[in-house]
């Protein structure tokens, strides 16, 4: 069908492609209108502003109130990222090397336990919350970086996406390795990481997406403001009292900026990364 | 490959250490409170007053969403301070063990119900125990717009008014006024509190006096439900949901509806004092509002549902004498002060709001715009409870009902309040029969022992 009328196909893509766009688009319109403005539907401000982001900057006082917000937007933006950075680190190189283990290592039972390591996807986050909670009240992980960072380090999706990656590789080159005389930590560095980049970069750039944006875990985790991830401060614009939409709006622009960026950059890697892994695969 | 791992691995530990060594601060030997409230900036200015009266502890404010504080409090890492936003969720905390019972300490602490508004005895209890004390307090009033009232030439509502009075009032508003636009009679921003005030006003009960049966199918009930659903499918004065998704660019808890009231869109809106901390942000609004009581029923005395947000403290914090100690602050003149100021309800202390005079405040300087909510402390009562049932559950019982009313314009109420009364009914015999301390309280109540139906 969509051999035979091209029209229906770009008409669909057109369609999806709106409905993904309005919602970015009315985010940014919003953050340029005044609040008495805010709540209405039309897509372009009648009196655009950008004070909306110097308050959210804590660079000027609210005009209304005429007091400072008191965010401490650029200390959340350093710890979103910082955060971000430190656990797509860490997950890439645990869930290579897990993957290494379940796809170019033959040991008894091997299968078995990758179904077993697979099976935990199956259990929701929300039920394991309280008993995760509970070990880092344990190790006296609250209220810091390594909180937020170890629990995320180990991922079941990175270590499924990895090892079939690594599967497409073909084995004929560890065995070259092994008759050079390489151990498996050699063959890991330097013949299967080289290889699986495209998949590494596109596992990193799914995480870092993943825990920039996180919620719920942070939320429970941090009471301190100077640890605040940013979804967690805007928060501060959501009271019982009143949503201060336009600046939601504002921080919620600043907070996709880097995401837009890191897409933008890595873009040609990702849909690389996926492509070669399909063809591979 | 590797070396940009090592690299990477290297910078990012560099970065770690350089933040934590920024976030060193030093010890002030000071005990700190942890209250889990809203974030709204005058609880800097609460809390700063309270470190100033008390030099050896501190308070910080932390978010208080229900989420949150359910995992921290079931593993012990709850906030000292927990705030509780109405009877409901109170009874609902308390029957989980989460808050710690204040009776023994209330009176030589200062904080014992005799210290605030005798109407709000029962939203500080529950089954007799005392479990928190009001931050802030009152009833909802109508505030309205003046200019738009003048725009549609119509009168300024009389203290007295009914809810005939409202709807005759409401409907002229649907018509175009001397500017040639309509405007939106009633911003409804929570339909739960527009029924249960109408309710109220014909002297309605949630349950029996034991507590046993819901009184939700009485007559009183679903002449105010049918008035709420006339109101929004008969005469237009409430938006249905499709009006207010054709309006409103967002969803979320009364923003929509408060914007249309502070923008000049609605005439009306029913509210708490406490709006005047959302006024602050559109000072062109103050010099065009005035407020009036609730409408009463033709026949029956003006009534409507008081409520309160108060803290409770945390059964497991390890700081419960000094979180108490938070209490007396709230029954205190300064703290009282500060709420009379801000504008957020009412203080605890009754004595800092006998009349409207002492209510005005840099927003709003006229006495009279001040005067219906202390009226309404005098008029209003809090929700009932029943020990037989969660509060929680029945609320959202409740909502669901409403939001039907408002999806589907040819319902039939007396149907539909026969049911969510059975409901309720049926778990109330559900909960009794699962439960020994329930039959105990059955056996109280009743004088009898409980029989579980066949």
């Amino acid at each position: 069908m969509m051999n035979r009328f091209p029209w229906f196909k770009f008409g669909l893509m057109i369609v999806l492609g709106i409905s993904i766009c309005v919602p970015f688009i009315w985010m940014t319109s919003a953050s340029f209108k005044h609040r008495a403005e805010v709540e209405e539907i039309n897509l372009i401000p009648k009196k655009p502003t950008l004070d909306n982001y110097p308050v959210v900057l804590d660079m000027k006082p609210d005009p209304a109130t005429g007091r400072f917000l008191g965010m401490k937007f650029w200390r959340w933006y350093f710890n979103s990222i910082f955060i971000a950075a430190a656990v797509t680190y860490l997950q890439v190189l645990t869930s290579c090397m897990a993957a290494y283990a379940f796809s170019r290592i033959q040991w008894k039972w091997r299968d078995r336990v990758f179904l077993l390591y697979l099976a935990t996807m199956m259990i929701p986050g929300v039920v394991t919350m309280i008993p995760n909670f509970q070990i880092m009240v344990g190790l006296d992980f609250l209220n810091s970086y390594h909180g937020l960072i170890l629990p995320a380090a180990f991922s079941t999706f990175g270590t499924f996406l990895m090892r079939q990656f690594m599967l497409s590789l073909p084995p004929a080159l560890d065995e070259a390795a092994m008759i050079d005389g390489a151990s498996h930590w050699q063959i890991f560095w330097e013949v299967i990481i080289p290889l699986a980049r495209p998949g590494m970069i596109a596992l990193a750039i799914m995480t870092f997406l993943g825990v920039y944006q996180s919620f719920f875990w942070p939320l429970i985790m941090l009471n301190i403001e100077d640890y605040f991830t940013m979804p967690v401060g805007m928060l501060l614009l959501d009271s019982t009292y009143g949503r201060q939409t336009e600046y939601i709006m504002a921080a919620t622009v600043l907070n996709v900026v880097p995401l837009i960026i890191l897409f933008c950059i890595f873009q040609k890697f990702l849909v690389k990364g996926l492509q070669l892994g399909g063809v591979k695969g | 490959m590797k070396k940009l791992f090592i690299i990477s691995g290297f910078l990012l530990l560099v970065v770690y250490a350089f933040a934590l060594m920024s976030f060193k601060k030093p010890d002030t030997g000071k005990i700190v409170l942890r209250w889990a409230t809203d974030p709204n900036p005058a609880r800097k200015v609460q809390t700063k007053l309270f470190g100033e009266l008390n030099p050896g502890l501190e308070v910080t404010v932390e978010s208080g969403a229900m989420e949150k504080l359910l995992v921290q409090c079931a593993t012990g890492t709850g906030p000292d301070i927990i705030d509780i936003y109405g009877a409901t969720q109170m009874d609902c905390y308390a029957k989980a063990g989460l808050l710690l019972d204040l009776t023994p300490y209330a009176s030589k602490m200062g904080f014992d119900p005799s210290k605030t508004y005798p109407s709000l005895k029962e939203d500080l209890c529950v089954d007799g125990k005392q479990y928190r004390f009001p931050c802030n307090t009152g009833g909802n009033c109508v505030i309205y717009n003046k200019k738009i009232f003048d725009d549609h030439g119509v009168e300024y509502p009389k203290p007295d008014w009914t809810i005939e009075d409202f709807i005759k009032a409401g409907k002229k508003f649907n018509e175009p006024g001397k500017s040639g636009q309509t405007h939106i009679p009633l911003a409804s921003f929570y339909p739960y509190w527009v029924f249960i005030d109408m309710y109220y006003s014909l002297g309605g009960r949630y349950y029996t006096d034991d507590g046993l049966k819901s009184k939700l199918d009485s007559p009183e009930a679903i002449k105010a439900l049918q008035t709420y659903h006339d109101m929004m499918h008969v005469y237009k004065i409430i938006p249905s949901p499709e009006v207010v998704a054709g309006m409103s660019s967002q969803g979320g808890w009364g923003s929509g509806p408060i914007v249309w009231f502070s923008t000049g869109k609605a005439a009306m809106i029913m509210i708490g004092r406490w709006y005047l901390n959302i006024l602050v942000n559109y000072p062109d609004m103050a010099q065009n509002i005035a407020s009036v009581g609730l409408p009463r029923f033709e026949g029956h005395p003006p009534s409507g549902l008081l409520g309160c947000r108060g803290p409770g403290i945390n059964a497991q914090s390890k700081h419960k004498e000094q979180a108490m100690k938070f209490l007396s602050y709230l029954a205190s003149v300064d703290y009282g002060t500060l709420i009379v100021r801000d504008g957020d309800s009412l203080p605890p202390n009754p004595t800092l709001a006998q009349n409207g005079e002492m209510l005005v405040n840099k927003t709003v300087s006229d006495p009279a715009f001040h005067q219906p909510f202390v009226d309404a402390m005098k008029t209003a009562r809090p929700i009932d409870n029943s020990p037989f049932i969660n509060a929680l559950e029945v609320q959202r019982w409740i909502d669901e009902r409403l939001a039907r009313v408002e999806n589907n314009p040819g319902i039939n109420i007396e149907i539909l309040m026969k049911d969510l009364a059975t409901e309720i009914n049926n778990k109330i015999k559900r909960n009794i029969d699962r439960s020994k301390a329930l039959q105990e309280k059955y056996k109280s109540v009743t004088g009898k022992d409980w029989k579980p139906e066949k």
